[in-house]
Order: C-alpha cells, then structure tokens, then sequence
C-alpha cells in the first residue's frame, strides 16, 4: 500500500502510545522506537494485527510507547511470551523487543532456541552492552575490559557474545545490524524482518549515554556492510566473525523450515495425552 | 549522487521538504517530552515551541502541495547526507540538565543545516521551479536562524553554563 496517498495512511506517529518515555535524554532507545514505527508505517499494519512484546529492562519499557497490542513480560521471557502469541494468532504480525542482557543473559536459553524453531518473529535486540535499569553492570555484550562498573573493577575478564555469530549457530533464518544513531536504514532492516517468513534476529545497536557515554563515539565507527543477505552460513560466519561488530545491514537471510510450517499429521487430544499418565 | 540530483521535480522537492519539517517537529517534541519527564520544564517549554514552529512551516508546504500527487519515499529511500534529515536535532546531544542556551544552539545548528539543504538544492537544481521554491525556503531557513540568534541574545544563561549532574558524582565517587 502506498502509506501516503490518502490521508487515512497510518503515519509513523500513529504508531506511538501518549505514553512519554521515561528514557535517559539522548538514549538510543528513543531512536528504535522511532524506526519501529516508521517501519510498521511502511509497511500500514494496522494496529490491530500488531503486538509488540518485552521482556524486563530499560529498552523493555518500549511495549507501552507503541499503539499496538503490547506485553511487558517477564524478565528473559519475551521470547516464549511472544511465540505463545504468535501459536494462538499466526494471522498477527508479533514484535519482540528487549535488551542486550535481557536476551542474552536472563533469556539466553529462549534465545537459543527460538532462533532453531524459526517461527515468524521479529527480534529486535536493543544492545547498550550494560544493565542500565539497574545501574550500570556489564552485560553478556560488554567488553572484557570495561572497568566502570564497581562490580567488576577490573573488567570482566570474559570475552562478550557475538549476538549475530550466536543467532547463525542455533539456527536463525534472518540476522541484521541496525544502529539507533540511524533509525532509516534501522527501519528498512526492520521491513525485511518484518516481511521475511521466519525468526528475524535484529540487533539495534543503541546508545546508553547514561552508563555508555563512550558510545557517542559509535556513530563514528559505524558502516554499512559492503555485501548484504547472504544465504550461505559459511560466508555469513566469515563476515560476522572477521566483523567489529560495528557493521550494519543484514548479514544472513535464507528459508528455513519453521515450527509452524509443521507437518500435517492430526495433533493428538488432551485425552490421548492424559492416558499416557494413567497408572 | 547528489541531492538536486535525486530530487528530480517539484513534487519529490515537497516531498523532501515536507519530511524535513515534520520529522523536525517530532523531535523537538520527542526533545520537550524528555525534558518533561526529567523535571527541566524551561527547556521543555523552548523545545515545544520550536516544534510548533516547524509544525507550522510544514503545514505552508502541506498546503503548497495541495493538487500534486506526491510521489512515496521511503525513510531509507531520502538518502539524505546525514543518518537522518538535516533539520532533525541530534537526539544524542541532549542532556536534562541543559539549559535554555543550550537548546537553541542546537536549534541554531538544525536550522543551519537545513539552509545549507535548500540553498544548495537552489543552486543546483536543473529544475527551475524547483531551485525557485529552495531559494524561497532557504530564505525562511535564513530567517528563523536570524530569529534563533535574537532569541538567543535575550537569554541570561549562556551556553557555556555547566550544571553538575549530582547522580553522576554520587555513581563515580
């Protein structure tokens, strides 16, 4: 649909709860916020047919900015949340939104595996490489030798996760970079995760100048990659790997079978179930 | 390839300009909500009337536009110069405690930088009619920053002002 055409085209703005965030001025999340709904936009979804579900943590808080049906779950938990929803409604389009530590560390383990069962999700990881809400402690994301936290001193002394490298080992069929510092072309990856039939694993780079001021830097640094979408995870693992992790695009899409795309055997009833536990 | 060449007619120009006005004003709205919630209601208070004057510019160029059949832009599609339009304020640059000053001087800058947008889409431009309309708006752009600099003269803060942000003391102490 051409989302400007008429004047009944949902804009971007249509897209935003009256609920003011409560976000640190200049945070990134502010930024993902604005590309989510000017891809939602684009795409004229509407409102309806849209859930945005959270986990715990600053970023988590977007669920309430949002117009669209929205979950602010449980800590690490978005992830099932999301795919329960998304069994009852496969007709909805379901977001899944939260932070570096929240998906990495609390829910590390849904993580993992919703990138395998592949269902029509898209992900988008808000990576600040810190715990803000609670202060400033280092993330699975933060380098092993950031020392501003009092909790660790000296650094962690373990090396961070690659979201990206982990999300093509368990089985993602769609993997992107985004930076908040440029919420366009965040939300031209958000469309194709949007769109592509599968788990969409976006990483949001964004900026927490609260903890992170060293991250007014990033805009910097950061690039675009040079090739985009491949469909070979030898070339995908080559370009993640040998990457900073500061290159945006999407590095990874490919078709893969989803839990459910299934197959087409009759499910068994509760009973049948129920019988197998009869003594 | 060059701005004046991707604005190729009038209606991508009103496009370009429409955009540029509006995603101006939802950040300075975004800007007065954040200095809102984090209890700075002066600065709140200069960044809501700047996005009331953008709103404004971009309501001349909604009604300019009526009768055309404006083309569809995707937000990635602009390619504008910077990650985002060039009179949208820089989200990061922002602090709750900055002061009035402060806020106009990064008003100041998105006003500059859409000048500089129109005035080198009217110097440019192949398309008469279109480097007509960009003179025309970097005018207005001028005008504003002229506005922005007499605003700024009456302020008792300056720019230079540094408050001490207590929570950050108390976290590094």
């Amino acid at each position: 649909m051409n989302p400007s055409s008429t004047n009944t085209a949902l804009k971007f703005k249509d897209y935003k709860s009256e609920t003011k965030p409560i976000w640190c001025p200049g945070c990134g999340d502010f930024s993902v916020l604005n590309a989510i709904t000017k891809a939602l936009a684009q795409l004229q979804l509407p409102l309806q047919d849209v859930a945005l579900i959270s986990g715990i943590g600053c970023s988590s808080r977007i669920a309430a900015y949002t117009s669209v049906y929205g979950f602010h779950g449980v800590h690490g938990r978005a992830l099932p949340l999301a795919a329960g929803l998304k069994a009852a409604r496969s007709d909805m389009t379901v977001l899944v939104a939260g932070g570096d530590g929240d998906g990495l560390s609390i829910g590390g383990n849904h993580f993992i595996h919703a990138c395998r069962r592949n269902m029509d999700l898209t992900y988008i990881m808000m990576d600040n490489e810190v715990y803000g809400m609670t202060k400033g402690q280092a993330s699975p994301t933060t380098a092993h030798d950031w020392e501003n936290s009092k909790l660790t001193p000296d650094g962690t002394g373990v090396r961070s996760f690659k979201p990206a490298a982990l999300a093509l080992a368990s089985g993602a069929s769609f993997i992107a970079r985004g930076f908040s510092g440029d919420p366009n072309d965040l939300a031209r990856i958000l469309v194709a995760g949007i769109e592509h039939k599968g788990f969409s694993f976006i990483q949001a780079l964004s900026v927490c100048p609260t903890y992170r001021p060293e991250h007014a830097e990033w805009k910097k640094h950061v690039r675009k990659f040079e090739t985009e979408a491949t469909g070979d995870p030898m070339v995908a693992i080559q370009q993640i790997v040998a990457d900073d992790g500061m290159s945006t695009g999407i590095m990874y899409q490919r078709d893969l079978p989803s839990l459910e795309r299934g197959g087409t055997s009759p499910l068994a009833g509760l009973a049948e179930f129920e019988s197998e536990f009869e003594l | 390839m060059s701005m004046s060449d991707k604005i190729k007619d009038l209606d991508t120009f009103l496009v370009y300009s429409m955009t540029l006005e509006e995603e101006a004003a939802e950040r300075h709205d975004e800007l007065a909500d954040m200095m809102g919630v984090h209890n700075n209601p002066e600065v709140a208070a200069t960044f809501r009337k700047l996005a009331h004057y953008s709103r404004l510019h971009a309501q001349e160029i909604r009604d300019r536009s009526e009768g055309h059949d404006l083309p569809v832009i995707a937000p990635w599609e602009f390619g504008w110069e910077s990650m985002e339009g060039p009179e949208t304020g820089d989200i990061s640059a922002v602090n709750y405690l900055m002061n009035n000053a402060q806020a106009l001087q990064l008003a100041m800058g998105n006003e500059q930088r859409a000048f500089d947008f129109y005035d080198q889409i009217s110097r440019e431009s192949p398309v008469p009619e279109v480097a007509a309309m960009a003179a025309e708006f970097a005018a207005e752009e001028k005008e504003h920053l002229g506005m922005l600099q007499a605003w700024m003269d009456k302020m008792d803060v300056s720019i230079d002002e540094k408050r001490i942000d207590l929570d950050l003391i108390k976290m590094t102490d």
